[in-house]
């Protein structure tokens, strides 16, 4: 037994270094001067153990500590004006939700890999690797539970025994639990995936937040005597569910058809990603074009691609103009904010930069063009020539900057007219710098995203993201674009800038990709 | 004309995968090119495809006496696993490659004769290829790579997917095609490259070596490719 736990540990423990080394990797530059040999050297190997042991101690504390920690304050600042007292409401709280971690987070129930590694690819013995494993998840809930128990439960004036008691009980729940699943397994052999819920139990489980948080609110909450008689017997029944799952003789066929669900899942995800693009083409016969290469080539693109291009970006459209025109309407009706909305327009701009980031098609564009054509397309010598690659480019530029204008004018419009309702300004300038600047932005991310589709083209033939650079550029993207929102800047001025940054964005892409396109937007290898 | 390929090296690391290749193709054949998993043809067919590039070294079109570069468009290039756009009819693809090429088209035929020639039938050539069968794609993946007749013909495993049919189907035409033009046709099938190729080539410790055939009955020349490629130990 314990010789299985420790080689199915180490198992696991292989398993995260690798991870940890692969992800090292994957950093750009620093991953460039990492040789693939890493694996194999030990001070790296050290370094990733080291991570490794640390993430193991981690995982048995933090998660507890945060699910308790927010509990605690929460009930605090929540439910503040509640007749009940604050130690029942999270006795109270903690009973029903523990209910739910039983149901969702059984950890036997959890089709990880590393129990397909271990029981699937390595052949071990079902049973003794799942008792052991499980034998030490259970143990780290009690563990893992028992310093903040203690801590919060002092903080609320419970008694020590009862904290230290409350471990036991959700270790026995999530006991009661995987028997009850084997038992369900026994008598209908179904297997129950905890990642996978169904629809019964997801209202179930939302019946029983409701209960944690609903009832408090209602003023109503168990009584403690009620919740000590249950934890004494969900801790009696925890001892006799061990029966169950000690006895249980079946784990072999069980997991088997846990794992390799949920694995033809994983190994599917990328088919699944394909299917869904792939569904995206409309299969309308009447599609038609007229015009002749490139322009032909790109015209049945977009038209077969309507759902997720021009339609998407039309019922944008009618959001936008609606909520301009409620807005409209509502300064028009109530005088007393005009000065609020005035002024908050002249500093508001900054906000748009990340609107205008949400909204843009660009990404979806280019994932389209990727699955849809260019992972196919790009196999093809005659459509790598690089006079080819640029006729593309301007052709694809020119449609995605025009799917995304119509939002992009609405709204710049909308602020002006909603600036001029509110009152006006003493620079009738102020009027064209939010049309301009609102679809200078949206200009500006049609050509970032899909410049950096085409200089980064982060997708390898087995539509893999390849990129670490493509992942840090989006992300920087998106932080940049959220801080923003927290900036308050004289409109006109950053209106101005803007504008000047995007003419000046444009320039320096187009130059790019004129300069490295032909090299650059290849499928990676 | 030759296809000719001088001290072509492309390492990973510190991984040799392609070793100083040296090597003259005639064209007017099939060349076979037989190595063990891992030797490096995806690798030596992206290079000359200039999907990656090479470390060092060069590949050239001789032609009578006359050295010049490979361009684009003098190569077609064939994956085991076809790809075609799949929001496009098979006629509408065809259209659209043939407007781009067709000042390097020799004599331009109409559509129609082109899916006779690959045996497509006429109700399948307006159907969006996303419901292609994966014999259909390997078949205009094909057709869209001979059409501008390239003077190098790569073929990366193409066979091996397809129903015996089509496949049948396709190695007539490769022999139909094989003048004028250098084809190098990879595959793990020694049957196959015996059958269908007129020299076979080997790519073992990063480098190409032609088997000289002569004298040899097939079983012999069997044993021969065999006791060559054994040798490379590839680990």
């Amino acid at each position: 037994m314990i010789n299985s736990f420790l080689i199915s540990f180490s198992l696991k423990n292989t398993y995260r270094v690798n991870g940890i080394l692969y992800s090292i990797k994957q950093i750009p530059l620093i991953g460039r001067i990492i040789p693939s040999s890493l694996y194999s050297v030990s001070g790296l190997k050290v370094l990733a153990n080291v991570i490794s042991a640390i993430w193991e101690v981690i995982s048995i504390f933090a998660g507890k500590a945060i699910y308790l920690s927010i509990m605690f304050f929460g009930v605090q600042s929540v439910f503040e004006n509640v007749q009940i007292s604050h130690s029942a409401i999270f006795l109270h709280a903690l009973f029903f939700l523990t209910i739910v971690g039983a149901l969702m987070n059984t950890y036997m129930f959890n089709p990880s890999n590393d129990k397909y590694y271990a029981m699937i690819l390595m052949r071990m013995d079902a049973k003794k690797y799942t008792l052991t494993n499980y034998g030490y998840a259970i143990l780290k809930v009690i563990v893992g539970f028992i310093p903040f128990t203690i801590l919060f439960g002092s903080l609320l004036s419970l008694p020590l025994w009862l904290c230290a008691i409350l471990p036991f009980f959700i270790a026995g729940m999530k006991l009661i639990a995987a028997a009850i699943y084997l038992i369900i397994y026994d008598k209908t052999g179904k297997t129950v995936n905890e990642n996978g819920p169904s629809a019964a139990v997801w209202i179930f489980i939302v019946l029983l937040f409701v209960a944690a948080f609903g009832l408090p609110a209602a003023g109503i909450a168990l009584p403690e005597i009620v919740f000590i008689i249950a934890v004494a017997a969900a801790i009696v029944a925890g001892v006799l569910s061990c029966v169950k799952i000690a006895g249980f003789g079946e784990y072999r066929q069980m997991y088997h058809k846990i794992l390799v669900n949920a694995k033809s899942q994983v190994q599917s995800k990328q088919t699944a990603v394909r299917d869904r693009s792939r569904k995206f083409i409309s299969a309308d016969t009447n599609i038609k074009s007229s015009r002749k290469g490139f322009e032909y080539f790109n015209d049945l693109f977009i038209k077969r691609h309507q759902r997720i291009l021009w339609k998407s970006t039309l019922k944008l459209t009618a959001v936008c103009i609606c909520l301009v025109l409620a807005a409209i309407a509502a300064v028009y009706m109530l005088p007393e904010i005009h000065a609020d909305v005035n002024s908050l327009l002249m500093v508001y701009l900054p906000y748009f930069v990340f609107i205008m980031y949400a909204i843009n098609r660009g990404i979806g564009f280019t994932q389209a063009l990727f699955m849809n054509c260019d992972h196919s397309m790009l196999t093809y010598s005659f459509y790598k020539q690089p006079k080819s690659i640029l006729k593309l480019f301007v052709i694809r530029l020119r449609e995605i900057i025009k799917i995304n204008l119509p939002p992009a004018v609405v709204i710049g419009i909308g602020l002006s007219a909603l600036l001029f309702v509110s009152g006006g300004t003493d620079n009738p300038l102020n009027y064209a710098v939010f049309v301009v600047s609102i679809i200078a932005l949206s200009i500006f991310f049609s050509v970032h995203h899909l410049t950096m589709y085409y200089l980064l083209q982060p997708y390898n033939a087995g539509i893999e993201m390849k990129s670490g650079t493509y992942k840090v550029v989006s992300l920087v993207t998106y932080f940049v674009c959220f801080a923003f929102m927290q900036m308050r800047l004289p409109t006109f001025t950053f209106g101005i800038t803007a504008i000047c940054f995007c003419v000046l964005y444009c320039i320096v892409a187009s130059l790019l990709i004129y300069k490295l396109a032909p090299q650059t937007f290849r499928l990676r290898v | 004309m030759y296809f000719i390929i001088e001290h072509l090296s492309k390492s990973y690391e510190s991984k040799k995968v392609l070793h100083d290749i040296d090597f003259r193709f005639e064209s007017g054949k099939i060349y076979g090119l037989l190595g063990r998993n891992g030797a490096g043809k995806t690798t030596l067919f992206n290079c000359l495809n200039r999907d990656i590039s090479a470390d060092s070294g060069r590949f050239y079109i001789d032609d009578g006496g006359q050295q010049r570069d490979v361009k684009p468009e003098d190569i077609g290039y064939v994956l085991s696993t076809p790809t075609v756009p799949e929001f496009l009819t098979g006629r509408e693809f065809l259209k659209f490659f043939i407007d781009i090429n067709k000042d390097s088209i020799k004599n331009l035929r109409p559509l129609d004769e082109y899916f006779e020639y690959m045996s497509i039938a006429s109700d399948d050539r307006d159907k969006l290829m996303k419901d292609y069968s994966h014999g259909m794609k390997n078949k205009m993946q094909m057709l869209v790579n001979i059409i501008a007749q390239p003077n190098l013909l790569l073929l990366d495993e193409p066979l091996t997917s397809l129903d015996v049919v089509v496949a049948e189907e396709m190695k007539q035409l490769l022999r139909s095609l094989k003048a004028d033009r250098v084809t190098i046709f990879s595959t793990h099938i020694l049957d196959l490259a015996l059958d269908l190729c007129d020299e076979i080539v080997l790519l073992s410790r990063g480098e190409l070596e032609a088997v000289d055939k002569s004298n040899l009955d097939s079983h012999d020349f069997k044993s021969k490719i065999l006791a060559a490629l054994r040798e490379d130990t590839n680990d």
